[in-house]
């Protein structure tokens, strides 16, 4: 083969970029990454659970793996790679590629991908998900964070009641180091947030038991904050901080230890907030779930649950509930496993049931996933669209395999 | 019973597979004269209703699985004094166990794989790998305790300790551990029927204190169910702790309820009896009926009657074969009546067949009987015997594709489901789907390659599942979680994705049998262009069959997770593994397109698609620290190392393909470049 | 050059996002305000920190069952109920009584007996043989792993096997899973024992170490 000169003159360079994202050997490297990163991805999950191994290999631009757990290797993130996959797909397979009969196939079938990747990126952009649990008999709107914590400080009705907040938001909480000193701030509250010292897992200890003397955290109201490893189960982490809340006014900070497990485990139960007075006014501050409303109403009437017989394997779950929106008529319906409800742009999912330990006849509530993804049927869709595709290429290619083999029957091997 | 259609063992003698002669020792010391069940006992017996792991199901299914864990076989073989050798199956040894357990603690039922683990309890070791029986062990027993509870808190800490491998099991403390387990579960089932039997409690009687065992000579639980008070069970055990009155009439009493206690104790388990109340799912055991009738008058006609049908048994079983087959009927007749109008044990009868025909195992067979007709067809390779030899075992090979076909379908029946619902199922599916494929790629090329992949396949696909179920040694048609409650999904995810499976695995068998043919010609430095280009579009073909079934099933998948979880994709072991297969073909295809792939290449990356479907249909379920992990995960890493190291050998000869063949050309190219003339 | 390409793409790209991608140092933020009017929000008013971090102190339920050893006449205990567990009522023999487990077949309880509470040795083996486990010698208590409890050394006991609570002839329920400290000194002892189906116990193991290190004494 002879070598090709490059021309690499500036001018020539959009050609060069439009040849290097069309190529199909670039294709072939990021099927040839991908795979590599959605092995170690794979396989970290063993060590550090599945949300993690996520965040760090698939939402990523850029992963550094330790190769047998010592040689660090950089490699690009499945992000990255899913966005230069679209990028030479689209290029490659759509626009550069000779249009004609046979190719017809691979024609749609990329496309479907591409719309599978579309929805991919979408969801990952746009979608939420959340859950919501309720008792029989409980109405709500409100769907909660699996794993987002955020600081909320309100003014504290008497009656415990708070129609206000004032919000240290996920993104920026959970972000915060072990060891940094986050100030937060708003003209509307008379008094500054420092946070201190958050764990992404934490439980609080009383001085007086044992292992407390062994932790490195300050002591207040008898108790210090001691730092845990995080799950692998991220929903199964509660995080806790230092907090003090600095009246701008002058005068002594209130310190105070918040804890996600002030939260409510149940969905029964109120938060327990931290309260405090500044200037005479009575302020409460939790860790709460990340929480949002959907333009709805839902009452659980029913929890039906069942086992299999004899063993705790649970065989049956599902929900009979009622949807109630201004100016629409109430609807029943049922939740269950494999069919949820989709509403509004929201669907409802059976997810699980609690509390722990509960058993047939026993009072229980319900949860469910809430999720909204605006590309939540693009799958199906791009489905159709890649088995349409693919099953034309390939019936034109079996035939085409079936008359060469038989015009032409090869010899048997030689021994 | 045991209709074979060949004699299996000379076969597999022929081919000396080592992994199929597991060794036969002939016993040592030769048991007490055995006297067989009548086959209408056993035939009787067998379709015995029994709630277990959730489903009704006939007792021989709980009584194949049972034996199978102890003994890692279905069958107990073992010589007499009299000279006489015999073969238990299942049925007949849990007849032995719940009506003669003194028989049945002579029958060398536990399997252990090395003395050394025997010699540690105690007992007097035989030969490296052999069957113990029950009293062979007895000596042992305490210490066999006392070991099995230390080894398992080992493996406890093991798992909680991230695999620490200080706390890892030895492997003579992993056979103590499983050893003490089977053990315990066989004492079990020799107590159950201990309340019918008046004073012969054949185990556990030590735990009683002498003046109880001889009360329980005199007592009957039966008739004394109708003179006691009614109480709960709390209320018993209450009774039963407290301390008891000097009087000889509450001495005597107290000591009725005891026994009482231990007989209804020691008869839980195993639950033969259909609750009662319509509504009511859960199946009782005689130990719950004896509960149930002491906690209420009403229910105690009721409870007498089912636990003198027990006791019938018992009965007719001392008198002789013929009265003991009439009281089994009976007693099944009536068993079966009751489940019927509750719907459930409807297919009992085509499951004990099931497991009589030994469909899977026949097909093993038949496909080994392929195999060594394919090689004897080596010998004339092109000529017209050895195409008619191709044809005899592609015939044997559709023979053992539609004996899997037939099985498959019987286990769909019984269930009720389609025919993958654990991984047990994907094992005979994929190998189904695998002698297909090998089949239809014959039909089209005919050059013996098509036949020769769906006789290996066969093979392997059925040895495998062997394996697989003594390994598990639980039954495989069992239960299913909420979520794959739904044979829409069950019928179509399921199904795609494991023909994708069976593709791939397919692909890697024709890439390995490539390299190795041309590994060979390489050698010889001849070429039949025409036999490695048809293995190529063959390869190719199939590839981009797996790519469309991996696909379509893949995101199927994800379409059901969004569905039942609401995510489409979530990064989890198994999604991942699926994915790989996909990227792994789209590699091969557009590498081809791109020119950087070509023959060998093609067929090296189809052995490479074969470690990803191993690792995606093995590998990842197997990933996480699962609660059964012993022994299981061990024997699949092992078996999944082995099968890499294998294909790695196949890619080793493609390499060096490779590098000759490059070698070569580049010293043509040298000795053209060196003559002007042909320049 | 797929190797080329592979190692030099990420570098690339490790470069353009380092110079995007470190912006967040600034440790200081606006607070977000949120309008909860329409629905508005309840929160539990509580007195201290050990109620909002749930070491909730259990009353004193010893009014009502007068009882006999006179042990809920001491110090009440305060200790945290893990996620799942759920508090059982309290008897004469069981200052703290939980139940866990799918189908809270599994307990964990305190006891406390004035005195050394009838031996170490004595109580260890009353345990194994509940479990069906041969009896220890002096020197194998002795050697037998410690756990914190009250801040002090508590011997751990972990036992599986077949268990039979109380007498020889009681209900045996196969493969159980029995946990254990026992702390023993002349003043009196105090036992913690949590049993229950082996797997069951298993998951919980966490959940026993977390609750027994919660458990302390309060005097008011």
């Amino acid at each position: 083969m002879a070598k090709r000169k490059t021309n690499l003159s500036p001018g020539n360079w959009p050609r060069l970029l439009y040849q290097f994202f069309s190529s199909l050997k670039l294709a072939m490297v990021v099927f040839v990454l991908m795979t590599v990163v959605t092995l170690f991805g794979t396989l970290d999950q063993v060590e550090n659970g599945l949300h993690a191994a996520k965040v760090k290999y698939f939402h990523s631009f850029i992963v550094q793996h330790d190769l047998f757990g010592t040689i660090p290797i950089l490699l690009p993130g499945g992000l990255l790679l899913m966005i230069v996959l679209f990028i030479n797909m689209t290029l490659g397979a759509i626009i550069k590629v000779r249009k004609r009969w046979r190719g017809v196939g691979p024609l749609i079938s990329h496309s479907g991908m591409l719309m599978l990747l579309a929805g991919g990126f979408i969801t990952w952009a746009f979608a939420t998900d959340g859950y919501m649990a309720l008792y029989p008999g409980m109405k709500s709107n409100r769907v909660e964070s699996y794993r987002n914590w955020q600081l909320e400080v309100f003014p504290l009705s008497e009656d415990g009641t708070a129609d206000k907040a004032w919000i240290l938001p996920p993104e920026t909480l959970q972000g915060i180091e072990s060891d940094e000193q986050f100030v937060a701030t708003t003209p509307s509250l008379p008094f500054d947030v420092v946070v201190n010292g958050f764990s992404r897992n934490a439980t609080p200890i009383p001085v007086s038991a044992p292992v407390a003397e062994s932790s490195p955290g300050k002591e207040i109201d008898g108790f210090k904050l001691a730092p845990k490893k995080p799950s692998t189960e991220a929903e199964q982490n509660l995080p806790g901080c230092y907090v003090e809340f600095r009246p701008e006014s002058g005068g002594e900070p209130i310190e105070a230890i918040l804890w996600a497990g002030s939260y409510r485990f149940d969905p029964r139960s109120d938060p327990m907030a931290f309260e405090f007075e500044v200037d005479g006014q009575t302020y409460g501050a939790v860790l709460a779930k990340e929480s949002w409303t959907v333009p709805f109403e839902i009452r659980l009437d029913e929890f039906i649950f069942e086992k299999h017989p004899g063993i705790s394997t649970a065989r049956n779950y599902e929900s009979r509930v009622t949807r109630f929106e201004e100016g629409e008529e109430d609807t029943a319906l049922e939740i269950k496993m494999n069919e949820p409800m989709r509403y509004a742009g929201y669907t409802f999912f059976q997810e699980s049931f609690g509390p722990a330990g509960s058993n047939p006849g026993d009072e229980m509530f319900s949860q469910f996933a809430v999720a909204n993804n605006p590309a939540d049927q693009w799958p199906l869709w791009a489905l159709v669209v890649t088995g349409v595709g693919l099953g034309i290429h390939f019936v034109i290619m079996l035939i085409e395999f079936i008359l060469r083999s038989r015009r032409k029957p090869a010899a048997p091997p030689t021994p | 019973m045991n209709s074979r259609l060949f004699p299996t063992s000379f076969l597999l003698a022929l081919l000396c597979l080592p992994v199929l002669s597991l060794g036969r020792e002939a016993p040592e010391t030769a048991l007490p004269n055995y006297e067989p069940w009548d086959e209408s006992v056993v035939e009787t017996f067998e379709t015995i209703l029994v709630q277990d792991d959730g489903r009704v199901k006939p007792i021989s299914t709980f009584a194949r699985f049972t034996l199978l864990q102890f003994s890692g076989k279905t069958t107990l073989t073992f010589a007499t004094q009299d000279g006489e050798s015999h073969k238990l199956p299942y049925s007949d040894w849990l007849l032995d166990v719940l009506f003669r357990g003194d028989v049945a603690k002579d029958l060398p039922v536990f399997v252990v794989d090395d003395s050394a683990a025997v010699v540690q309890i105690g007992v007097s070791p035989k030969s490296k790998r052999d069957r113990y029986s029950y009293n062979e062990l007895s000596e042992g027993r305490a210490k066999l305790a006392e070991l099995s509870a230390q080894y398992a808190e080992k493996q406890q800490k093991f798992e909680q300790s991230d695999k620490d491998p200080q706390f890892e099991l030895g492997r003579i403390e992993g056979m103590i551990l499983t050893l003490g387990r089977n053990i315990s579960t066989f004492e079990y089932l020799l107590g159950q029927l201990g309340f019918a039997r008046k004073g012969e409690l054949i185990v556990n009687e030590n735990v009683l204190p002498e003046e109880l065992r001889q009360l329980g000579r005199r007592l009957d639980p039966v008739e004394m169910l109708d003179r006691m008070p009614e109480m709960s069970l709390d209320q018993l055990v209450q009774m039963v702790r407290q301390p008891v009155g000097e009087s000889e009439e509450e001495q005597m009493f107290s000591g009725a309820l005891k026994l009482f206690f231990f007989h209804a104790n020691s008869a839980r388990g195993v639950s033969l009896f259909p609750p009662q109340d319509e509504e009511d799912e859960v199946w009782l055991s005689a130990g719950d009926v004896m509960l149930a009738g002491l906690a209420s008058k009403e229910v105690r006609p009721w409870a007498t009657e089912n636990l003198a049908s027990v006791q019938a048994l018992v009965e007719a079983e001392k008198e002789d074969q013929a009265a003991f087959q009439a009281a089994l009927e009976n007693f099944a007749d009536q068993q079966r009546a009751e489940a019927e109008s509750r719907g459930e044990g409807t297919h009992a009868e085509m499951e004990v067949n099931l497991y009589h025909g030994k469909y899977f195992s026949n097909a093993l067979v038949l496909f080994v009987l392929a195999f060594v007709i394919l090689a004897v067809s080596w010998f004339a390779p092109g000529s017209k015997f050895g195409r008619i030899m191709v044809l005899i075992a592609s015939l044997l090979a559709l023979a053992g594709l539609a004996l899997d076909v037939y099985g498959i379908t019987l286990r769909s029946i019984i269930r009720q489901r389609p025919p993958i619902t654990n991984l047990y199922d994907t094992v005979l599916f994929i190998t189904g789907i695998a002698v297909l494929l090998g089949l239809l790629l014959e039909y089209f090329t005919r050059i013996g390659v098509g036949a020769l992949i769906a006789v290996v396949s066969g093979m392997l696909g059925m040895f495998l599942s062997m394996k697989y179920e003594a390994k598990e040694a639980t039954d495989t048609i069992g239960q299913l979680v909420a979520v794959l409650d739904t044979n829409f999904w069950l019928a179509t995810h399921v199904t795609i994705i494991n023909i994708g499976y069976a593709a791939g695995l397919v692909a890697a068998l024709i890439g390995m049998l490539y390299l190795a043919a041309r590994f060979v010609s390489t050698l010889r430095g001849r070429r039949n262009k025409d036999f490695f280009g048809t293995l190529t579009r063959m390869n190719y073909g199939v590839i981009c069959f797996c790519l469309f079934f991996s696909l379509v099933g893949t995101v199927l998948g994800g379409i059901w997770a969004n569905y039942s979880w609401g995510r489409f994709w979530g990064w989890d072991p198994k999604e991942n593994g699926a994915l790989m297969i996909c990227l792994w073909t789209l590699v091969i295809l557009h590498g081809r397109m791109s020119g950087w792939i070509r023959e060998i290449g093609t067929h090296m990356n189809s052995v490479v698609l074969g470690i990803i479907v191993t690792f995606s249909w093995w590998g990842v379920n197997n990933l996480g620290v699962g609660l059964h992990s012993y022994g299981f995960t061990e024997g699949v890493w092992g078996t999944l190392y082995s099968a890499w190291i294998v294909m790695g050998a196949f890619m080793a000869m493609g390499i060096v393909v490779w590098f000759v063949e490059r070698k070569r050309k580049s010293d043509k190219r040298a000795s053209a470049s060196a003559d002007p003339v042909t320049a | 050059m797929t190797f080329r390409i592979s190692t030099m793409l990420p570098a690339a790209v490790a470069m353009t996002f380092s110079l995007g991608g470190c912006e967040r140092g600034g440790s200081e933020t606006e607070l977000v305000e949120r309008d909860w009017s329409g629905s508005e929000r309840e929160f539990q008013l509580v007195d201290s920190s050990a109620e909002r971090f749930r070491y909730q102190s259990r009353p004193a339920e010893g009014s009502e069952t007068p009882s006999a050893g006179g042990s809920s006449n001491g110090p009440r205990l305060t200790y945290t109920t893990p996620e799942g567990w759920k508090e059982e009522p309290a008897s004469t023999m069981r200052d703290i009584n939980l139940s866990f487990g799918p189908n809270g077949e599994g307990e964990c309880y305190v006891a406390r007996l004035p005195g050394a509470g009838g031996g170490l040795l004595a109580n260890v083996n009353r345990w194994r043989q509940q479990m069906g486990a041969e009896p220890l010698t002096e020197e194998e208590v002795a050697a037998l792993p410690e756990k914190p409890l009250f801040g002090q050394p508590a011997k751990f006991i972990s036992l599986e096997g077949d268990f039979s609570a109380g007498m020889g002839s009681a209900q045996t329920q196969p493969d159980y899973k029995l946990l254990g400290l026992i702390l023993a000194s002349d003043a009196g002892a105090v036992f913690v024992k949590m049993t229950g189906p082996r797997e069951v116990v298993d998951e919980n193991e966490e959940a026993f170490d977390t609750f027994t290190q919660s458990i302390d004494v309060s005097m008011n």
